[in-house]
């Protein structure tokens, strides 16, 4: 299985790979993107089996890069990883075809149990 | 006025929670008074715009920004991380808190992307401090506050 992991922030990439290898889903190959606009372009050349996205990023944010992958036909299992926990913000998420928000601060429990809820079992 | 807040103690709740999950660090945050005048200070911005306007800052001494940083990335006490992950990192603590302070208080709003100052930063003269949480981590200072707009 391939996961693609969008944040600006490299620390916070980093923090997210740890937490996945925590959550006992550490086998997974991993691809790297820094904005949502990287993203929308790995998903298409990379063809990854889950996307785990910031929200607030720059170039292009992650509401806007699930949108334009929706737009062009892609379903990629499309997960937010975020400090906005709000219930507006998840159903945001929800309508633009998020499978789920996994709130920061976060613990591997929570990315096991959103992982597992997309079919993707540890590895 | 804009005066809604959330409170010290929801700042202490989510600064711990925080901590716990992304510096991994054994070593308690513990209640302090606010930092000497000449303790130098990182500190990193967001600002909240829409239905609550507001600005959250997070400072900390020089010798926590390293811990942190170094926690985060997962490095061992003899690793010294470079400025860049150090800026990554102390924005990314400014950007959780204001994430979720966004998400206390009463929305449609927005976040910004964090800004970084190894120094201290001008505030804006609009903004009035509504709730500020003093802490110790190892020695080192850690101050986080949320400002409110004057109006909104």
């Amino acid at each position: 299985m391939k996961i693609l992991v969008a944040d600006d922030s490299r620390v916070m990439r980093q923090i997210v790979i740890r937490t996945l290898r925590q959550a006992g889903h550490g086998g997974h190959d991993i691809v790297e993107a820094e904005n949502g606009r990287q993203a929308v372009e790995l998903v298409q050349t990379e063809a990854p089996d889950l996307v785990l996205s910031d929200w607030n990023m720059p170039e292009m944010n992650g509401i806007d890069a699930l949108l334009t992958l929706r737009g062009a036909g892609n379903a990629v299992p499309f997960g937010f990883v975020t400090s906005e926990g709000s219930d507006e913000m998840r159903a945001r998420a929800e309508q633009a075809g998020a499978a789920f928000l996994i709130a920061k601060p976060f613990t591997p429990e929570a990315f096991d149990e959103a992982l597992t809820g997309v079919g993707l079992v540890a590895s | 006025m804009s005066t809604l807040a959330p409170s010290a103690l929801d700042l202490e709740a989510l600064v711990t929670d925080m901590w716990a999950s992304f510096v991994g660090s054994p070593e308690l945050l513990l209640p302090a008074g606010p930092p000497a005048d000449d303790v130098a200070l990182w500190s990193a911005t967001v600002t909240v715009t829409g239905e609550w306007r507001g600005m959250v800052s997070v400072d900390l001494a020089e010798a926590a920004v390293l811990g942190v940083t170094r926690g985060m990335l997962g490095f061992g006490e003899d690793e010294e991380p470079d400025a860049a992950s150090c800026t990554d990192a102390v924005g990314e603590l400014v950007n959780v808190v204001g994430g979720n302070v966004k998400s206390l208080m009463p929305g449609p709003s927005s976040l910004s992307l964090p800004v970084v100052s190894r120094g201290a930063v001008e505030l804006p003269s609009e903004m009035t401090e509504a709730s500020v949480l003093h802490l110790d981590w190892c020695g080192a200072p850690v101050r986080v506050r949320v400002l409110t707009a004057h109006s909104s």
